[in-house]
């Protein structure tokens, strides 16, 4: 079997994704044609992207290979991921510059391999300076965490 | 006409007197600041300040306000061209060709136009809204749900007729958008979809959080594993200024982007944000080389910039005019001027001619500052483009997580980012182009309600779209566009280019090592 | 879980902070949640009451803006809370409206009245009943009369589904047996932009947004929703007086979780007693045409249960989409 060409992929994803939307619309009310109901326009869509993404799963026969897609950046990329899922998760519960000092510190010194001193000197310095920048003097609240900080 | 120039002069008086000259510089100089970080732009930076203007007195309160919000409308640009992080929804259009400019070495002049671009753009605006303000206010007014429905859908025939041929990939995207706009409150019955048990999910999805996320964080994931050393090139100081054929092929775009802007911003709704995609699909038809867009077009910087700010301006003309908000940022001047004891309607002009004429002068002293403010920046943000990659993107990612976490105070806008990143970048790679996500993202909670609404005016007859003339009118034109459309996709192949005329196929950030 | 996980952690913390409370209240900064963006009617009752609470409590008292989802996400916010006194709300009559519109959707309800516990009533005004100038109605009875002639056939706008303008018409209709077709928009800003433009021919909005426009001869002004006549409208009856036993306000209060021990909650409403008299919070109130309308926790509590009833029979009683 030859591999599958990006556009096949991409297109039954969101063939996937769309019958999905369509399952969790049945809930909704769809209401009448006088007066459509909230779940009128997601089911309407929904039918849209399932037909766009058939289209695009037919016309792609021809094309990329999905398996000649390169990742070579993928330390680097799960390394960020994890960073952005680390900040959304530690935000409200180790405060802004405790969880802002943490995420400089790991990307610095462990993914980009700077060593420890640079790290920690950097991400003290960027986490308070910005801090009191925005916070302190431009007045955008930031969240705290424990012990003040 | 002579009472107007000798109200106005009475109002610069106000404006350049010492103390309210300050306000409007520190407004300025803070909305600057504050407009930098990615995803906050002149709405996020008002709400964010207005406390701070409670205790002033009503002119100064306004002056600063003004400043804030023209200063966001400048930063916004900035993270835009120099990290295709969208400094604000507005600023979407403006990431991919100014971005692509910074690659070159082009940075500083993409920023220099930019500031330039906003600046005629919010001079003429505001002549425009000096000048026309009354009759606009009384044209927008019979802009109903009706004539609301039949804009939108002409907007979209229009972005689509503009392109160089549809292509299923581009519809999917769009639909994937105007899919995800649907998540939240339904305006009409109050009944909550998709929310999945998460409150904050009732507003639905952030625009704000997925454009950083789809265009900047993916840009970080992308760009994070190449080698760091090659790609930027920080200009040295000379090449900071446009060239004399930068200059010449911004300046129609420039004044394209005013009119138009000022236009779409009257009309009620997000007007700023669909004005900068129509300034960049218009000005990418009108092209001789339509293939550069998307690979540093100085006219993709001028035109969205321009259409963004002027687009703003026109939407204080209902509130000046009649007291009625055609938009959030209105909206929050409005109730600044309640706070302050001024009732904002339509004898506004009469009543407080001190006031009014004062807020208008330092609306012009305030783009005159922030070009001021703004060109020795250009100099000083250009300089970031120096720092390692390695240190430039941890920091990049916190400038966002500050950003979008701002704007509501809310860890799920900053998951959403994450989360809009992730799809970005997969989809990047796979030379999938993301733009029409936020069109459709914008346009749907806007298209779907109008929809409805019109049909809760006229009890479920649709003839309410051909009766009222306005909307007759512009569904006829839609209707012609989608005939020529569909005429030209029969006599010739669909080519490559993209639907939205929005991103070619082959956008900047795909060029892989 | 992602819900769960922080409630517990705070349920930590509050127990970490109960110690220290029952020494002194306050001894650190008092935030005041609002669930509504700077320049909303919570939003605006806070700020001016935000210095007048903290010259009566002599420690800081900073306003928070919590907002979305018309209210629930930071109502629901406050709900979960550490119960300390350290988080208090100020909001408006979402917090009785919200619950109940969940339960007719058939959802659980984000939150509960029960969760909270009322603490004093700052302000309430009427909302004014207001047509387009280019109709005939000239007085509430011409309206009702028009409206019984044409049943569902008046439109009428609102800021949304479940906002004050639609509740004060859906009480209205209920009371005055009358139907009318509901348009509803994202705020009060658009309500009154489709009510000026012709758009819509009813509404019911705040004497804030009202004055100016009916000074400038925009809209006619037909009844207030309230107990007695205001003083900037002299001449308009309410509806009351006009034999429609009904009264919808826009009020505003602050609440506090149930949970907040009974000696915080006694400083707190000695210090809302206070800063209602403070003559710069009276005097920012009366700029917003928002007067003080204060009720002390007892009065509060039975005032709040009652009109909470009349706004959730009022909800029921509204027809829902059809599945």
């Amino acid at each position: 079997m030859r591999s599958l060409t990006v556009d096949q992929v991409v297109g039954s994803v969101f063939a996937a994704f769309s019958l999905l939307v369509l399952w969790e619309t049945r809930g909704i009310p769809f209401g009448f044609l006088a007066e459509p109901g909230p779940g009128a326009m997601p089911t309407l869509l929904a039918t849209a992207l399932l037909a766009c993404s058939i289209a695009v799963v037919v016309g792609g026969r021809s094309g990329k290979r999905a398996a000649d897609v390169k990742w070579t950046e993928w330390r680097h990329a799960v390394g960020i991921l994890g960073a952005c899922a680390f900040i959304a998760f530690a935000l409200e519960r180790l405060g802004y510059r405790l969880t802002i000092l943490v995420m400089l510190l790991v990307l610095v010194s462990i993914v980009e391999k700077k060593g420890w001193i640079a790290g920690i000197v950097f991400a003290a310095c960027f986490s308070f300076a910005t801090h009191y920048l925005f916070n302190t003097l431009l007045r955008v609240p930031l969240p705290q965490g424990p012990f003040g900080l | 006409m002579v009472e107007t120039l000798h109200s106005l002069a009475n109002g610069f008086a106000v404006a350049l007197s010492p103390e309210v000259l300050m306000y409007a510089f520190v407004g300025c100089l803070v909305g600057t600041l504050v407009g930098v970080l990615p995803g906050v732009g002149p709405l996020g930076g008002i709400s964010l300040l207005l406390p701070v203007t409670y205790g002033l007195d009503a002119t100064s309160a306004l002056v600063l306000l003004a400043g804030i919000y023209y200063g966001a409308m400048y930063g916004g640009s900035t993270t835009s061209i120099l990290m295709r992080i969208p400094g604000e929804a507005a600023s979407v259009m403006t990431c991919i060709d100014g971005y692509a400019m910074t690659q070159k070495g082009r940075g500083g002049a993409a920023l220099a136009i930019a500031a330039v671009g906003s600046f005629v753009a919010g001079t003429l605006s505001i002549l425009g809204l000096m000048l026309l303000a009354p009759p606009l206010a009384e044209f927008a007014l019979r802009f109903g749900p009706p004539e609301n429905f039949a804009l939108m859908v002409l907007g979209l025939l229009v972005l689509a007729y503009m392109s160089s041929g549809p292509i299923t990939r581009s519809l999917s995207m769009a639909a994937l958008g105007l899919l995800l706009g649907m998540v939240g409150m339904d305006t009409m019955t109050g009944l909550f979809r998709f929310d999945y048990g998460v409150s904050e999910l009732g507003d639905g999805i952030g625009i704000v959080p997925v454009a950083v996320g789809l265009f900047g964080i993916s840009e970080i994931l992308l760009s994070a594993g190449r080698d760091s050393k090659a790609e930027i090139r920080a200009p040295r100081l000379r090449e900071l200024l446009p060239t004399r054929q930068e200059w010449r092929a911004s300046a129609a775009p420039i004044g394209r982007g005013t009119v138009l802007g000022f236009l779409i911003g009257i009309i009620p709704g997000p007007g700023h944000v669909i004005s900068s995609f129509v300034s960049y699909s218009v000005e990418r038809r009108l092209s001789r080389h339509p293939e550069r867009f998307g690979h540093g077009a100085i006219e993709g910087v001028a035109g969205p910039e321009s259409a963004n700010n002027s687009a703003t301006s026109g939407a204080f003309v209902p509130m000046l005019a009649l007291g009625l908000p055609s938009g959030a940022v209105p909206a929050i001047m409005l109730a600044a001027m309640m706070i302050h004891g001024i009732a904002p309607g339509p004898l506004l002009m009469q009543q407080q001619p001190e006031l009014f004429w004062a807020v208008i002068a330092s609306m012009y002293v305030g783009n005159v500052v922030l070009l001021i403010l703004n060109l020795p920046f250009v100099g000083i943000f250009v300089n970031i483009l120096r720092i390692p990659y390695s240190y430039l993107y941890p920091a990049l990612l916190a400038f966002a997580t500050i950003g979008v976490y701002s704007v509501n105070s809310s860890v799920v806008d900053v998951w959403m980012m994450a989360v809009a990143g992730l799809a970005g970048y997969v989809l990047r790679k796979l030379d999938y182009e993301i733009a029409p996500i936020i069109l459709g993202l914008v346009l749907a909670p806007m298209i779907e309600l109008s929809f409805r609404q019109s049909l809760a005016m006229s009890a479920g007859s649709y003839s309410i779209f051909f009766t009222h003339p306005i909307s007759a009118f512009m569904l006829l034109i839609g209707l012609t566009l989608l005939l020529l459309g569909m005429r030209s996709m029969f006599t010739r192949a669909a080519g490559p280019g993209a639907l939205m005329g929005i991103e070619p196929a082959a956008g900047p950030g795909q060029k892989q090592p | 879980m992602l819900r769960t996980l922080p409630a517990g952690f705070l349920i930590l913390l509050s127990l970490a902070g109960g110690v220290a409370a029952q020494e002194a209240y306050p001894t650190r900064p008092i935030n005041l949640v609002s669930p509504y963006p700077p320049g909303g009617a919570a939003d605006l009752t806070a700020r001016p009451l935000a210095p007048a609470l903290e010259r009566a409590l002599k420690q800081p008292v900073v306003v928070v803006n919590r907002v979305g989802a018309g209210g629930a996400v930071g109502t629901q916010f406050v709900s979960t809370a550490p119960a300390d006194g350290y988080t208090l709300m100020i909001t408006v009559f979402s917090i009785s409206t919200i619950p109940e519109a969940d339960k007719v959707a058939g959802r659980k309800p984000r939150f509960t009245r029960d969760q909270f516990v009322p603490i004093a009533r700052i302000n309430a005004d009427p909302t004014m009943l207001i047509v387009h100038p280019s109709t005939p109605w000239k007085s509430v009875k011409a309206l009702v009369n028009e409206a019984k002639k044409r049943p569902n056939d008046i439109v009428f706008v609102s800021a949304g589904p479940y906002t004050v303008a639609h509740m004060a018409i859906e009480v209205f209709m209920q009371t005055a047996k009358i139907k009318m077709r509901h348009l509803p928009t994202t705020g009060g800003g658009p309500a009154m932009t489709a009510l000026i433009g012709g758009h819509a021919f009813v509404s019911a909005l705040s004497t804030g947004a009202v004055s100016p426009q009916w000074k400038a001869g925009k809209l006619r002004v037909l009844a207030n929703s309230g107990a007695k006549r205001l003083a900037a409208f002299p001449d308009t009856p309410t509806l009351k007086e006009l034999g429609y036993d009904m009264e919808v306000y826009l009020w505003t209060g602050m609440f506090a979780r149930k949970e907040v021990p009974p000696a915080i909650l006694k400083t707190v409403r000695a210090a809302v007693g206070k800063a209602v008299r403070d003559s710069e919070f009276v005097k920012a109130s009366a700029k917003m045409q928002m007067p003080p309308d204060y009720l002390d926790a007892p009065e509060f509590q039975t005032w709040w249960d009652k009109d909470s009833e009349m706004l959730a029979n009022a909800i029921r009683r509204i027809p829902q989409p059809s599945k």
